[in-house]
């Protein structure tokens, strides 16, 4: 349990989401922030923290009309949404602020056919970083042919598969079970049922990293309220608390070189999430696990200790993820489903499940709930329960 | 579609102070690491001081060559022009035999891929892939 304040969330939203909305930033912004208010009962003048990751936090403060902003931060390099959650949750926690609006704006990345083509540099700074001239420590990477996400990825997949034996079909297990949770959540993009035959017949893109084991790039906006206890008690939606944290980073940026690519961040961050609570992964009801690459998913299970080290693919095998299994995993059917969101949706859905708001897909009985974003050189995890 | 044709240049690298040895190292065919001079630490990426010592005296130096397979993925698919007409190619994470966890990132050429496996032994092979780029990669090792 946190020190100071205990920290609750009390509403959560996203804007549109899809390819190609033509929506800004700003307008992704807003609807996520409305949707989160609503959500909450809460109006813009209740928030006075706000924490981005994808916009700046006091060109959002302006254009949301909020003034004064007692406290505020942005990332970039940072493990996206569990960053932005647990700058709040610091935030609430010490008093700098009382309650605060946490943020993961995404705008679509460009396709692999563009990059190809050559045409995807346009307009977009972290993309155009791959075709510049290869300077910094991406002399080290570009004119190697390497330095895209799937690249790194189909490298942790395989030493996964490499050090432990795990199985393609393994992942495919993985892919078809988010798959079927998918087919129950009305805002998922992709809802028709996969088979392994599917699975195996898709495309490769950085082998043995399949197209089906990516996230799927789109341009979205999440928010999700965060306040004390005491206020949210005072609120319209169930209480649902923050238990347990970490964040946690064990090294430079460099995901291609990591010395052990089976043991990354998510074991660190898994070790200090376990240390702040008298809870354990026993008592944990559902688990939303960030799957930006299915391997990660995986990487988390065995962190988290649902499974012991390298047993992500037999536990997934035997169908303990999905729903009616020992612990439902990514039950809105995860990135690759609901579209890229860079963990927001995992916190989003574990909130959801913990209010029972889930329908055809909610687990009976959940209490304790554990999200997840990123892996590799840094890492996030947050462990809430019912108020 | 020019920019997709065989002709695409590769993504070039600029060498700045801290990288400049390794180019210049590439171009006489021998691949060069950074390394601390006061205690003896390889540094890769390069950096302006020792992160083991803090030392500032840091000098490329050649290595072996020598290095093992830790993992590898086929790339499949291109992400800039002038890879649309060399895939599949081999990514790897080499060990460098100097010292250990020292990785570095290349191609593994002149193997099967089914004879790719953790710990393989590999040498460097500087292989020209344009008449302005040319990369050290790694094959097998032979004996
Ligand atoms: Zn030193």
């Amino acid at each position: 349990m946190v020190t100071g304040n205990r920290v609750a969330i009390v509403g959560v939203g996203y804007s549109t989401v899809g390819r190609n909305t033509g929506l800004s930033p700003d307008e992704l912004m807003i609807q996520a922030t409305m949707a989160s208010l609503a959500d909450s009962g809460l109006t813009v003048r209740d928030i006075d923290g706000i924490t981005s990751v994808g916009t700046e936090p006091l060109n959002d403060a302006w254009m949301l009309g909020i003034e004064p902003l007692n406290w505020w931060a942005s990332g970039l390099m940072v493990p996206a949404f569990a960053y932005s959650a647990l700058s709040a949750i610091a935030a609430v926690a010490s008093g700098f602020c009382h309650t605060a609006l946490a943020l993961r704006m995404i705008q679509q990345q460009p396709s692999g056919a563009s990059m190809a083509a050559g045409t995807a540099a346009r307009g977009n700074p972290m993309v155009a970083s791959y075709f510049a001239a290869a300077a910094g420590d991406r002399q080290f990477l570009s004119p190697f042919g390497a330095g895209n996400p799937t690249q790194w990825a189909g490298l942790l997949t395989q030493r996964h598969m490499a050090e432990f034996g795990t199985t393609e079909e393994q992942f495919g297990h993985h892919v078809i079970a988010q798959r079927y949770h998918a087919s129950l959540n009305d805002d998922a993009i992709f809802r028709d049922p996969l088979t392994m035959d599917e699975y195996l017949a898709s495309r490769y893109v950085s082998k043995p990293l399949r197209i089906l084991d990516c996230d799927y790039p789109v341009d979205s906006g999440a928010a999700v309220i965060f306040t004390t206890e005491e206020r949210a008690r005072d609120l319209q939606k169930p209480v649902v608390l923050v238990e347990s944290y970490a964040l946690t980073a064990i090294r430079d940026l460099n995901f291609e070189i990591l010395e052990d690519m089976v043991r990354t961040a998510p074991a660190e961050s898994a070790r200090s999430l376990w240390s702040r609570t008298d809870l354990e992964p026993s008592d944990v009801d559902t688990a939303h696990l960030y799957d930006g690459f299915s391997v990660i998913t995986f990487q988390w299970l065995e962190a988290l200790g649902f499974c012991p080290p390298g047993g992500a693919g037999p536990f997934v095998e035997a169908g303990n993820t999905r729903l009616g299994g020992s612990l439902p995993v990514n039950t809105d059917g995860g990135a690759c489903n609901v579209g890229r969101r860079h963990g927001a949706n995992f916190c989003i859905e574990a909130t959801r499940q913990l209010r029972g708001e889930c329908g055809e897909r909610q687990v009976e009985g959940a209490d304790v709930s554990v999200w997840s974003t990123a892996v590799g050189p840094f890492a996030g995890a947050v462990l809430l329960t019912r108020g | 579609m020019s920019s997709t044709e065989p002709s695409a240049k590769p993504p070039m690298p600029v060498p700045d102070e801290l990288t400049q040895f390794f180019w210049d190292g590439v171009a006489r065919h021998e691949l060069c690491i950074q390394r601390c001079q006061t205690c003896g630490h390889y540094i890769h990426y390069p950096k302006t001081i020792c992160r083991f010592c803090q030392s500032r005296d840091l000098a490329g130096e050649r290595v072996s060559g020598k290095a093992t397979l830790y993992s590898w993925t086929i790339a499949t698919q291109p992400f800039h022009p002038f890879w649309v007409d060399k895939i599949p190619y081999t990514l790897a994470t080499v060990e460098l035999v100097e010292q250990p966890r020292l990785m570095f990132m290349s191609q593994v050429i002149d193997c099967p891929e089914e004879e790719l496996e953790g710990g393989l032994p590999l040498e460097v092979a500087f292989v020209e892939m344009s008449s302005e780029l040319t990369l050290p990669l790694f094959r097998p090792a032979r004996g």
